[in-house]
C-alpha cells in the first residue's frame, strides 16, 4: 500500500482542523440541546464520528483515519471543546483506522464507513464507562448507545459517503488518490 | 547533441503525461533539454501544458502531485526555487517574516542570521516592510506575489522556475521583479512561462514554442524565432514583442476605431449617467481603504482603473457592488441608495468578475457554468447549448465539456469567469483584471467582445496593470492611489488622437 | 473580538515552555478522567479553578464569560446522570426519572470533571500561542515537523477559509443564485457551501503542500527553529508548583 506523501498529510490535517471547527459549534448547540432531548441528541452524535472515515474514503491511504480524528479533536480541544476530546478523538480514530485495516484498506463501500463509524462509537462507550457517563439504568443505558449506533451509521456510512461521491464529480480526488494501474497503462495509447 | 547532453542541468525524453480520468494525452513523446546557464522562455497557447511541464521538470509531478507519466529519462536538478501563478497558495505561514523564515529553517540557517537575510530578501524584491511581522492576508495580490519571489530567493538556487510570476503585478512592480531576477539570476539557469514578454524577450537566450497541443514546434535564438515563425505564432495567438502594433492595423481593430468615430460624431446630445458617487468611501473591516470624492459613470462609457499592487482598486469594485461596507452618497440611476441598511443586496444592473475565478464557479461542469445564468432567465435547453457553445468557441475554451472549472488551466479559468459574466447581460459590467494570464488571442478576443458589448451600450469598468489596454479601449482612465480617486480623464481611445493622449500620458506612463 | 483575548497582564503561566505545560495539563487530565474518587475530584476541581481565576491574567468579567459554556455543560452532564443514573437509595421518583444517593454522588462526580476539564483546557487555551506550542513541540517533545507544520499551515488558511464563506456568498448572490423555501432549500444550501469550499479547501492544502516541498521542506530533515524554545528556571518552578498542589489535592482527599 501506498505511504503517506507530505500533501497527504497536509490535506488530511487540514480536513481534520475544518471538521474540529464543525464539531465545536456543534458541540455549543449540543450543549444547549442535552437537557432538553435526550433522544434527539443521541440521533445528532455521529457527527462526531464522521472524521475519520470521511477522509480515509476521500484520500483511500493508511493512517489517514486516525490522523484526521486526532486533528480534528486537537482543534476542538483548542478552540474549548476540552482535552478530554482529544483521548476521545485518539480512541475513535483509532477504531475506525482498525476497521478499515482489517479490510486491507480495500472498501470504500457504505457498509465499510458505516461499520468505521460503529466501531468508533463503541470505542467511546469503552471512555464513557471510565468518565461515568455509562453508569446509567440499563434501560437507559441501551437506549442511549443504541440510538448512538444508528445515527453513526448514518452519519459516517450515509452522509461521510454522499459528500465524498460529490466531491468526486469535482474531480478533486483524482490529484490525491493512489493512481490506478490502468491509468498508466493508458499512456501507451 | 552530445556536446549539449554533457552540461546539461535538466532533461527529458519521450515524456509521456496526462491527467488521471482524463482521456487525452497532455504531451506525447516530448523531448527536451536544457543546458547548464540557460535563460529559456516557454511559449505557447493558454492550456497548452507550460505550468504542467515546468511541474515535471522540478520533479513536482510525480514526487508531490501523483500524475501517471512515463518517459525514457529524466534528469531533475539538483537545487530549484519555484514561483507559482497564484499568490495565495504558496505560504504555509501567518506572518511575512515567519514565512522567509520557513525557508532559512529548512536550510538549516542559524537562527541569528535570519533577520538580516529576511531584510535583504525583502528589500531585493521592492517589499522594504517597515514592520516584518505582518499578516500576509492583509497584503495586496501584487505584494504577495513578490514575497513568493523573495522566498524563493532565499533558497540560493541553481535553477530558476517562474509560472506567470508577474501576471498580477502593476507596471512598476513588474520591472522591479524582472530586474531582480536578472540580477540574482544572471549566473542560474531560468525558466520563464510568461504571456507578457515586453521585458525578458531581450533577456532570455533561448525560446521554446508549443502549439495547443503540447509539441514543441520551435525552439532557438529569440531573434530567429520571433523572425522566422511569426506565423505561428500568431496563429496560436502567442505574444510576442510587436504584437500590439500588428494589432491595431489589424482590420478588426480598424473596424472598431471606425465604429468608435462614427459614434463619437453622432453623440450630439449627453450620456446618461448611471452611477453618482459622492463622498463615497468603503471599507474593510473598521478601517477606510477607498475614498471616492466625486464620480459619475456615464451609459456606454469604457472605465479602465489604474493604480498601484494594494492602491484599492479591488476594494472600489467590491463596494460599488455593496459587498463592503460604505458610507456616502451613492446614485444609481437616479435613485438614492441607502447604504445604512446591512441586508442591502448586490444591484442587479451591476455585475462583476472577480479577481478570483475560482470562488465564483457554482457548478460542477464547464457548460453547467456558463449555462447556469441562462437558465435562471428560462431559456430553452436548445437555446442554451447554442449560446454555451457559442461562448465556449469565442473564448477558446475546447475542453471537455463536463470538466470541472477546477480543473482547467490558470487562463482557462479566468477565460471562464469572463465568459460566464456575458452570458448573465447587465446594464454595467465590473471586470477585476479579467486579461491577466492570458495569451494575446484570448486577450483580443476579451477585449473585441467588451466592445462589442459596450457598443450595444453596456457600461465597462475594468481594472488593469495593461497600459495597451488603457490606450486603445479604454473611454476613460481612473487612477486610484493609496485608497484615493486622484484623477479622472478621458482616454479618447483612438489612436490617431494622440494630442489628447499626451495630457494623460503622465499616469499611463508611469515608467 | 482580538480584544477579547487580550489580557490585562501576561502572568508566569504564559513565560512557562507551552509544550511542557500542554504534557503537564494533559496528564492531570488523564488522571481526572480515570479518577472515581468524589473528594479527588474536588479538591481537583478547586485547584484549576483557582489556576484559571488567578493565574490567567485576564479580568474577572472575561473569565466568567468564558466560563459560561462550560457551567451549562456541567449542569446539563451532572443533571442526565441525576435524574436517569442508576442507584438503589432512592430520594425521589416520577415515571421513568429517579433520584437515588448514587445516582447524585455520582452525577456531581461527573458534573466536576468536566469542570476540571474546562478549566484546565481554558487555563491553557488564555495562556498560550499556538504557533509558539508547535514550535515548542517540535524542538522539545521531538515532534516530528510534518505534523506541526501540517497543524500551523491549516491553522493559517482557516481564516482563508472564512473569507471563502464570504466571497462565496457574495458569488452567489452575483451570479443570482435562490434557494427555495424549507428542508429543500437547506440542502441545497448546504450542497452549495460545502462541496465547493471542500474541494478549494483540499485543493488549496495541496497546493501549499506543494509549495512547501518547493521551499525544501521535507519530511523528516534536520531543521533550525525562527523561534527558539527552551527550558528557563520558571519551568521549574511551574513543575514544582503543580507537583505540590497536585499531591495535596490527593493527600487530603484520603484523609
Ligand atoms: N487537474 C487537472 N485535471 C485534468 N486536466 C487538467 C488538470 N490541470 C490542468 N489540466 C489541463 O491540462 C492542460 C494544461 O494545463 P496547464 O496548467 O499546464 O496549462 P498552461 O499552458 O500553463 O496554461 P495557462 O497559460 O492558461 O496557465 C489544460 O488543458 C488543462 O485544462
Ligand atoms: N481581506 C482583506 N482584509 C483586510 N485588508 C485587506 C483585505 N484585502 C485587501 N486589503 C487591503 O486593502 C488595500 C487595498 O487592497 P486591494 O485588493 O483593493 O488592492 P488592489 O488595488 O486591487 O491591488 P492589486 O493590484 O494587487 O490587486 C490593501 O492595503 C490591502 O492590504
Ligand atoms: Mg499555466
Ligand atoms: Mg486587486
Amino acid at each position: 500500500m501506498k505511504r503517506l506523501k507530505f500533501s497527504d498529510l497536509l490535506i488530511t490535517i487540514m480536513i481534520g482542523v475544518v471538521f474540529g471547527i464543525t464539531m465545536k459549534f456543534w458541540d455549543d448547540l449540543y450543549t444547549v440541546v442535552k437537557p432538553m432531548l435526550p433522544i434527539a441528541r443521541q440521533l445528532l452524535y455521529g457527527m462526531w464520528f464522521m472524521v475519520g472515515p470521511f477522509a480515509f474514503l476521500l484520500i483511500r491511504k493508511p493512517g489517514v483515519a486516525l490522523l484526521a480524528s486526532i486533528a480534528a479533536a486537537s482543534l476542538s480541544a483548542f478552540i474549548g471543546g476540552g482535552f478530554t476530546v482529544l483521548i476521545y478523538g485518539f480512541v475513535q480514530g483509532l477504531a475506525a483506522e482498525l476497521l478499515f485495516a482489517s479490510f486491507r484498506y480495500k472498501k470504500f463501500g457504505i457498509v465499510v464507513a458505516g461499520l468505521a463509524g460503529v466501531a468508533s462509537c463503541f470505542a467511546g462507550f469503552f471512555l464513557d464507562l471510565f468518565y461515568g457517563y455509562a453508569n446509567l439504568e440499563s434501560w437507559a443505558l441501551f437506549v442511549k448507545y443504541g440510538l448512538r449506533v444508528v445515527s453513526a451509521f448514518l452519519f459516517t456510512g450515509v452522509f461521510a459517503y454522499l459528500i465524498v461521491r460529490a466531491l468526486e464529480a469535482t474531480g478533486v480526488t483524482n490529484l490525491i488518490r493512489p493512481v490506478s494501474k490502468e491509468e498508466y497503462s493508458l499512456l501507451d495509447n | 547533441m552530445n556536446n549539449h547532453q554533457q552540461n546539461s542541468i535538466m532533461q527529458v525524453s519521450n515524456l509521456r503525461l496526462k491527467f488521471p480520468g482524463e482521456s487525452s494525452l497532455i504531451f506525447k513523446d516530448l523531448s527536451f533539454t536544457v543546458s547548464q546557464g540557460e535563460k529559456v522562455l516557454l511559449l505557447g497557447p493558454s492550456g497548452c501544458g507550460k505550468s504542467t511541464l515546468l511541474q515535471v521538470l522540478s520533479g513536482i509531478i510525480p514526487h508531490s502531485i501523483e500524475v501517471p507519466l512515463k518517459c525514457d529519462s529524466i534528469q531533475l536538478p539538483e537545487s530549484w526555487g519555484f514561483v507559482f501563478q497564484d499568490p495565495d497558495t504558496q505560504f504555509c505561514m501567518p506572518y511575512v517574516d515567519e514565512e522567509l523564515a520557513f525557508v532559512l529553517e529548512n536550510l538549516n540557517v542559524p537562527r541569528d542570521k535570519m533577520g538580516p537575510l529576511i531584510g535583504k530578501a525583502l528589500s531585493s524584491v521592492g517589499l522594504p516592510l517597515p514592520e516584518q511581522h505582518i499578516l500576509i492576508q492583509t497584503l495586496s495580490q501584487g505584494m504577495k506575489q513578490r514575497l513568493a519571489l523573495a522566498s524563493v530567493l532565499l533558497l540560493k538556487p541553481d535553477v530558476l522556475f517562474l509560472d506567470e510570476p508577474s501576471s498580477l503585478l502593476d507596471p512598476e512592480g513588474t520591472i522591479q521583479i524582472w530586474d531582480s531576477v536578472k540580477e540574482v539570476a544572471a549566473e542560474k539557469t531560468v525558466i520563464i512561462v510568461e504571456h507578457k514578454i515586453d521585458h525578458i524577450a531581450d533577456w532570455v537566450n533561448r525560446v521554446v514554442l508549443f502549439n495547443d497541443v503540447g509539441e514543441i514546434i520551435a525552439d532557438g535564438l529569440p531573434e530567429e524565432i520571433f523572425d522566422q515563425y511569426k506565423q505561428e505564432i500568431a496563429e496560436y495567438g502567442i505574444w510576442y514583442p510587436q504584437v500590439w502594433e500588428d494589432y491595431l492595423v489589424s482590420t478588426n481593430f480598424k473596424e472598431i476605431n471606425t465604429l468608435r468615430r462614427q459614434e463619437n460624431l453622432s453623440r450630439l446630445k449627453p450620456q446618461k449617467t448611471i452611477i453618482k458617487l459622492q463622498d463615497f468611501r468603503g471599507y474593510r473591516g473598521k478601517i477606510e481603504k477607498i475614498n471616492i470624492p466625486q464620480a459619475e459613470i456615464d451609459g456606454g462609457s469604457w472605465i479602465t482603473i489604474i493604480g498601484d499592487n494594494g492602491a484599492g482598486k479591488s476594494t472600489l469594485l467590491l463596494s460599488l457592488m455593496h459587498l463592503l461596507r460604505t458610507t456616502g452618497q451613492y446614485e444609481l440611476n437616479g435613485n438614492l441608495i441607502n447604504l445604512q441598511n446591512r441586508k442591502k443586496s448586490p444591484p442587479n444592473e451591476l455585475s462583476l468578475v472577480f479577481q478570483n475565478p475560482e470562488l465564483q464557479f457554482v457548478t460542477n461542469s464547464v457548460f453547467d457554468e456558463i449555462a447556469f445564468s441562462l437558465r435562471l432567465i428560462g431559456l430553452s435547453e436548445l437555446e442554451i447549448r447554442t449560446r454555451v457553445m457559442s461562448l465556449l468557441e469565442l473564448f477558446h475554451l475546447n475542453v471537455n465539456e463536463q470538466r470541472h472549472p477546477f480543473q482547467l488551466s490558470m487562463g482557462q479559468k479566468r477565460r471562464l469567469s469572463v465568459a460566464t459574466a456575458f452570458a448573465h447581460g447587465t446594464t454595467m459590467l465590473l471586470l477585476d483584471e479579467p486579461t491577466f494570464g492570458q495569451d494575446a488571442r484570448n486577450t483580443f478576443a476579451i477585449l473585441e467582445k467588451l466592445e462589442q458589448l459596450r457598443s450595444g451600450g453596456t457600461t465597462i469598468m475594468m481594472v488593469t496593470h495593461d497600459r495597451r489596454i488603457v490606450e486603445n479601449f479604454a473611454t476613460e482612465v481612473w487612477t486610484i492611489d493609496q485608497g484615493k480617486l486622484v484623477k479622472m480623464c478621458a482616454s479618447q481611445n483612438v489612436s490617431e488622437q494622440k494630442r489628447e493622449e499626451k495630457h494623460c500620458a503622465g499616469i499611463i506612463h508611469t515608467t | 473580538m482580538l480584544e477579547l483575548f487580550t489580557p490585562h497582564r501576561e502572568t508566569w503561566l504564559y513565560r512557562v515552555n507551552p509544550a511542557l505545560k500542554f504534557v503537564v495539563f494533559f496528564a492531570f487530565m488523564l488522571i481526572v478522567l480515570f479518577n472515581q474518587n468524589f473528594h479527588f475530584a474536588l479538591n481537583q476541581l478547586i485547584l484549576y479553578g483557582v489556576l484559571v481565576y488567578s493565574f490567567s491574567g485576564y479580568s474577572w468579567r472575561k473569565l466568567l464569560l468564558f466560563s459560561v459554556p462550560i457551567v451549562i455543560s456541567f449542569v446539563s452532564s451532572a443533571a442526565t446522570m441525576m435524574l436517569f443514573g442508576k442507584g438503589v437509595t432512592i430520594w425521589w421518583s416520577w415515571g421513568l426519572i429517579k433520584i437515588s444517593e448514587e445516582s447524585f454522588n455520582y452525577g456531581l462526580l461527573l458534573g466536576f470533571k468536566t469542570l476540571s476539564f474546562g478549566f484546565i483546557s481554558l487555563v491553557f487555551l488564555l495562556t498560550s500561542r499556538p504557533i509558539l506550542l508547535f514550535y515548542a513541540l517540535m524542538q522539545q517533545f521531538r515532534l516530528p515537523s510534518k505534523y506541526a507544520y501540517s497543524f500551523i499551515a491549516s491553522i493559517r488558511l482557516m481564516p482563508v477559509i472564512v473569507e471563502e464563506l464570504q466571497t462565496r456568498s457574495d458569488a452567489l448572490k452575483i451570479r443570482g443564485v435562490h434557494f427555495p423555501k424549507g428542508l429543500k432549500g437547506i440542502f441545497q444550501r448546504l450542497r452549495m457551501y460545502t462541496v465547493p469550499l471542500f474541494a478549494q479547501s483540499i485543493r488549496r492544502a495541496q497546493r501549499v503542500a506543494v509549495a512547501m516541498e518547493a521551499k525544501r521542506f521535507q519530511m523528516g530533515a534536520k531543521r533550525t527553529y525562527y523561534y527558539p524554545t527552551t527550558y528557563e528556571r520558571v519551568d521549574a518552578v511551574f513543575v514544582i508548583v503543580m507537583v505540590v498542589s497536585f499531591a495535596s489535592a490527593l493527600v487530603l482527599s484520603v484523609r
